[in-house]
C-alpha cells in the first residue's frame, strides 16, 4: 500500500513539528518512516493513524498514555516527545563533523603541494610585501585579507539560500568560519599583550601566523565548495 | 536490537556484509533483510541502525547515492573501495570471534 502524497506532506510536517528542520536529515527519517507506515499498514493490517504511532515510538520517542483519552492518542502521541529524533540528529551532527574533517585531511597534504595554491600563495606574498612598504598596518591587513575572503566567501555562500542555512551539511561546514574570521583578532591582541614593553616588536611572528592561518582557511574553502555543490544538488532533486 | 546485546558488537559487520551482496540499499532495506534472513529472530532497531550507518560513512566504508523514489528521496548506502576490503577483514575477525566462543562453549564442536 503507497501513501498518499497528502500523507507523506503530513509526515514531513511532523517531523518539522518535532524540531527535525534541517531537511538532508529529514529526507532519511521521512524515506524510512514512509516505508515502514507503508509496511505495517500492508502487513499488519492496522491504520494509518497505529503505524505512525508505532514507527514513532521506534525512533526512541517516548510517550506516556496514561491520562490520555483514547480519541487524544494519536495527536498527543507524536508530539509529546522527540528525543529519539534529537539523538539521531546530535549523532548525525557528530558523525558529519568527523566525515568533513576526514576528508580535509586527506586533501590537504595534495592542495598545498599544488601549483594552483603555489602561485595563490605568492600573489598574497606579494601583495603582502607592497603592502608593508607602506606600514606594517597595511601588511597584516594584506595578509589577513587573504583569511577573511576565504571565510567570507563560506558564510556567504553557507548562508546564501534559506536551503543552505536549513542543511546539517552546510551548516557543520560552515561552523569553522566564525571561529577563523575571529582568531587573526585574538593573535593581534595576544601578541600586542606579550610585547607590550618590547622595543622592536617581532611583527614576522604574526606575518608567519597570519600565513600558516591562510594555508588552513584556504584548503577549507575547497572542502566546502565540495560540500556546497553535493547538497545543492540534492536539494534541487528534493525540490524537482 | 530487540533480542540479545550479543549481536550489537556485529552490527557493522551484518550492515557491511549485505552491503557487499548488493549493490545498494536503503536504510528501511537493511532492517527488512537482517529480519527476513533471521527469520525475524533479529531485528535491528532505528535507532542502532542508523549511527552505524553514519558512522561506516564518516569513516569512508560506504558511500551515499540519493535518488528520487515516490515523491521523496531516498539515500542509498553502497560500499567504497576501502569498505569492501574491510568487510573481507571483518568477517574473518567474526569467523575468528564464532570459532573461539564454538571452542568454549561446545568444546566437542569446535
Amino acid at each position: 500500500m503507497n501513501l498518499t502524497k497528502q500523507e507523506i506532506q503530513f509526515i514531513d510536517n511532523y517531523l518539522i513539528k518535532n524540531e527535525v528542520k534541517f531537511w538532508d536529515v529529514r529526507i532519511e527519517l521521512l524515506d524510512h518512516i514512509v516505508s515502514a507506515v507503508e509496511d505495517k499498514m500492508t502487513n499488519d493490517g492496522i491504520s494509518f493513524n497505529e503505524a505512525l504511532l508505532d514507527v514513532h515510538r521506534s525512533f526512541g520517542n517516548q510517550f506516556i498514555e496514561f491520562g490520555v483519552s483514547k480519541d487524544k492518542i494519536f495527536e498527543k502521541g507524536l508530539y509529546q516527545s522527540n528525543a529519539g529524533f534529537k539523538k539521531f540528529i546530535r549523532n548525525k551532527q557528530k558523525e558529519i563533523g568527523r566525515k568533513h574533517r576526514k576528508a580535509y585531511w586527506k586533501t590537504f597534504v595534495p592542495f598545498i603541494t599544488s601549483i594552483r595554491f603555489f602561485v595563490e600563495l605568492l600573489l598574497l606574498a606579494i601583495v603582502t610585501f607592497v603592502a608593508y612598504q607602506y606600514s606594517i598596518k597595511a601588511g597584516l591587513f594584506a595578509i589577513m585579507s587573504g583569511i577573511f575572503i576565504s571565510e567570507f566567501t563560506k558564510l556567504f555562500y553557507g548562508g546564501l539560500k534559506k536551503f543552505k542555512s536549513k542543511s546539517l551539511n552546510i551548516q557543520s561546514a560552515v561552523a569553522s568560519s566564525l571561529l577563523l574570521t575571529q582568531l587573526p583578532y585574538w593573535l593581534i591582541m595576544l601578541f600586542n599583550w606579550n610585547f607590550e614593553n618590547a622595543e622592536v616588536k617581532p611583527y614576522y611572528i604574526l606575518f608567519c601566523l597570519f600565513a600558516l592561518l591562510f594555508v588552513f582557511s584556504r584548503h577549507s574553502v575547497n572542502n566546502f565548495i565540495k560540500i556546497y555543490n553535493t547538497y545543492n544538488e540534492r536539494y534541487k532533486l528534493l525540490i524537482s | 536490537m530487540s533480542n540479545s546485546k550479543l549481536y550489537k558488537g556485529s552490527l557493522n559487520t551484518i550492515i557491511l556484509k549485505l552491503l557487499n551482496e548488493h549493490d545498494k540499499m536503503y536504510g528501511y532495506e537493511i532492517t527488512q533483510k537482517v529480519k527476513a534472513l533471521t527469520k525475524g529472530e533479529l531485528k535491528i532497531t532505528e535507532g542502532a541502525l542508523y549511527p552505524a550507518l553514519h558512522k561506516l560513512e564518516a569513516e569512508g566504508l560506504l558511500d551515499v547515492e540519493v535518488a528520487k523514489v515516490d515523491n521523496r528521496l531516498r539515500k542509498y548506502y553502497k560500499l567504497t573501495e576501502t569498505g569492501t576490503k574491510e568487510t573481507v577483514t571483518k568477517l574473518e575477525e567474526l569467523a575468528e570471534y564464532i570459532k573461539t566462543m564454538q571452542a568454549l562453549v561446545n568444546p566437542k564442536l569446535a
